[in-house]
């Protein structure tokens, strides 16, 4: 990160890609979102040679997911299986991708083993919630934050030790203590072990605890695509996805190896709906805002850290400056 | 000096406790949800501080099978002269515990430890050793401040008057920023519910670590300060285990406890 294409965003729309009332996806106007997004990111005029630009069939690929909104919210199967299906193409053997992510219930809850090509691992690093037994000993980072007895963060084995290149594929969701999550949070967040304890309290460690994990070797170089699934996003109380009234429709794919620029139109996206549903900002640092209970769309549990994303641009991460994000969008 | 006692093996109860005997409490893990605290860590309920004050006395408890395993291991670790009652179910496990007890070679090594705590016998102190037992923060109970201990505490010093006590978990945290991590002989990392006691000279060291909860622990990350290329590792209920991923570095030893249930022991060595 940021790879060959610093300051890049290809966003990919269409209307017909997912149902407002059936929260369906099609999958064929999936796999053209794709098609059309990857040529689109690499100037390659076929998929085959979009997807060689980023791997080879020497690779072991761990394909990030999101799964802290599923079963409802979550890096859609149809999309994770679309890429997997590009890498099969590619001639990378389905026994060297890996879908992954951190807790068991969370991956085990959208069945990806039924949209996937037989083979690809589906890997989850907590099959009990807390266990380190899945990270790598000899790969962390250790900070203080609250006084808390385990001051490490391990980084999985299985990046450190196994995946040659990492595809992230984040969704598009508020984030009550990041502000957002996005790329950088899932990458982040989701690579490494123990990391709640950043957001303990109503102020948090989220500013800089982020963009600090991402920028962890072999992580970093690792992560060469970012495929961001905005098809189904959460506009509140997100990460999770417990209340169907938090829920949208962006119908949108974003695609670029710079994680920190597409986490700044990410920024706008949400925060402009949030403004249109009478949400607080994700700006807003006023404690009199920060409220523990149900859900409302007014307050939040904690003061949000949006700023996440600048800090990351700052330590070379990607592009944060609107003015300098050069963003192509395409209508499917 | 506090010695462990490894000769001092726990014992079935066959009767009523002694009359002049302390009742010690169920050896476990409440997991408190719904309590407001200062932390979000599980409460764990040890008795290694209370034998510690009072290692002379006699000691019982009265627990279910599920913690007849880790309430002898506990006495043993402390040098307790602890009688236990259980029920039927709960023989069989303490007979498996006392065999692998009985087995573990002799290390009549002293403790290890950072802090020295001049105890007055008070509340605040006894609590405040619970504290550092639960932080695996590894104290000695000193008559006087030793010198050769990296930080010494009496409750009611200039230091640490009486009202830093009325918080002992804060009172925890501001020994432990005093002392600095890196500084400290042990810490244990991927479980909050395991407490250690560390024995040792310069030479070897043995590593006693006590799991409180009822479910395993896996992948138990172990550093301890020096440089010891050998560990073996004796396990309660787990024969074959090894440590996993031992490295040297920076002055010290890590190494992995792969699972664990009630009680491990790692030995540790800087020749074979």
């Amino acid at each position: 990160m940021p790879g060959p294409f610093p300051g890049r965003v290809v966003r990919v729309h269409s209307e017909k890609s997912v149902g407002n009332s059936t929260h369906q996806v099609d999958a064929p106007t999936v796999r053209e979102m794709l098609s059309r997004g990857m040529q689109s990111l690499t100037g390659a005029k076929t998929d085959r040679d979009a997807w060689a630009t980023f791997f080879d069939p020497k690779d072991v690929v761990g394909i990030k997911l999101n799964c802290s909104g599923a079963p409802d919210i979550c890096s859609a199967p149809d999309v994770v299986a679309g890429i997997a299906e590009n890498l099969v193409a590619l001639g990378i053997p389905a026994k060297n991708i890996y879908l992954y992510e951190r807790f068991q219930d969370q991956v085990a809850s959208v069945h990806y083993d039924r949209f996937v090509p037989a083979g690809v691992n589906i890997f989850a690093a907590e099959t009990r919630r807390g266990s380190i037994g899945s990270y790598d000993p000899n790969t962390y980072v250790e900070t203080n934050f609250f006084g808390e007895e385990d001051t490490r963060s391990n980084m999985i084995r299985l990046i450190t030790e196994r995946f040659t290149k990492i595809v992230n594929v984040p969704n598009m969701k508020d984030h009550g203590a990041a502000g957002v999550t996005g790329c950088l949070k899932n990458i982040a967040y989701g690579s490494f072990s123990n990391v709640a304890r950043s957001h303990s309290g109503a102020k948090t460690n989220t500013l800089s605890f982020i963009g600090t994990l991402a920028n962890v070797e072999p992580l970093r170089s690792r992560t060469v695509l970012q495929i961001m699934d905005g098809l189904r996003g959460v506009w509140h109380g997100g990460p999770f996805s417990t209340d169907a009234r938090f829920r949208f429709y962006p119908k949108t794919m974003m695609f670029g190896t710079d994680p920190v620029a597409i986490d700044r139109l990410l920024l706008d996206i949400i925060e402009n709906k949030r403004k249109a549903e009478g949400a607080l900002s994700i700006w807003d640092r006023s404690m009199d805002h920060v409220r523990q209970g149900p859900l409302d769309p007014r307050y939040g549990a904690f003061i949000r850290e949006p700023g996440h994303i600048e800090f990351a641009g700052k330590l070379g991460l990607g592009v944060y400056d609107l003015a300098r994000i050069q963003t192509t969008s395409i209508e499917v | 000096m506090t010695l462990l006692l490894a000769a001092i093996l726990p014992a079935l109860a066959s009767g009523p406790p002694a009359a002049d005997a302390v009742k010690l409490e169920t050896p476990n893990v409440e997991y408190r949800t719904n309590v407001a605290s200062a932390s979000t860590s599980p409460w764990i309920d040890a008795n290694g501080w209370r034998i510690l004050r009072q290692p002379a006395r006699k000691y019982y408890y009265e627990v279910r099978p599920a913690s007849v395993a880790l309430a002898a291991a506990e006495a043993f670790v402390y040098g307790a002269h602890a009688k236990i009652s259980t029920d039927t179910a709960g023989v069989g496990i303490f007979n498996r515990m006392l065999a692998f007890l009985g087995g573990l070679s002799d290390s009549n090594w002293p403790a290890m430890a950072n802090i020295g705590v001049v105890d007055d016998g008070s509340d605040e102190t006894g609590e405040l050793m619970n504290m550092l037992s639960r932080r695996n923060l590894l104290y000695r109970i000193v008559k006087a401040p030793d010198p050769h201990l990296d930080l010494n505490v009496r409750i009611g010093s200039a230091q640490y008057p009486k009202s830093d006590a009325a918080d002992p978990s804060v009172l925890a945290q501001k020994i432990r920023a005093e002392l600095t991590d890196e500084k400290r002989l042990l810490r244990l990392y991927g479980s909050e519910v395991v407490i250690a006691r560390l024995m040792g000279t310069g030479h070897g060291i043995r590593i006693h670590l006590l799991n409180y909860s009822n479910r395993p622990v896996t992948a138990l990350r172990v550093r301890v300060l020096g440089s010891y290329p050998n560990a073996h590792i004796a396990a309660f209920d787990k024969p074959d285990l090894k440590v996993e991923d031992l490295t040297l570095s920076d002055g010290a030893t890590e190494f992995t406890v792969p699972e664990m249930s009630a009680y491990a022991v790692v030995d540790l060595a800087r020749q074979p």
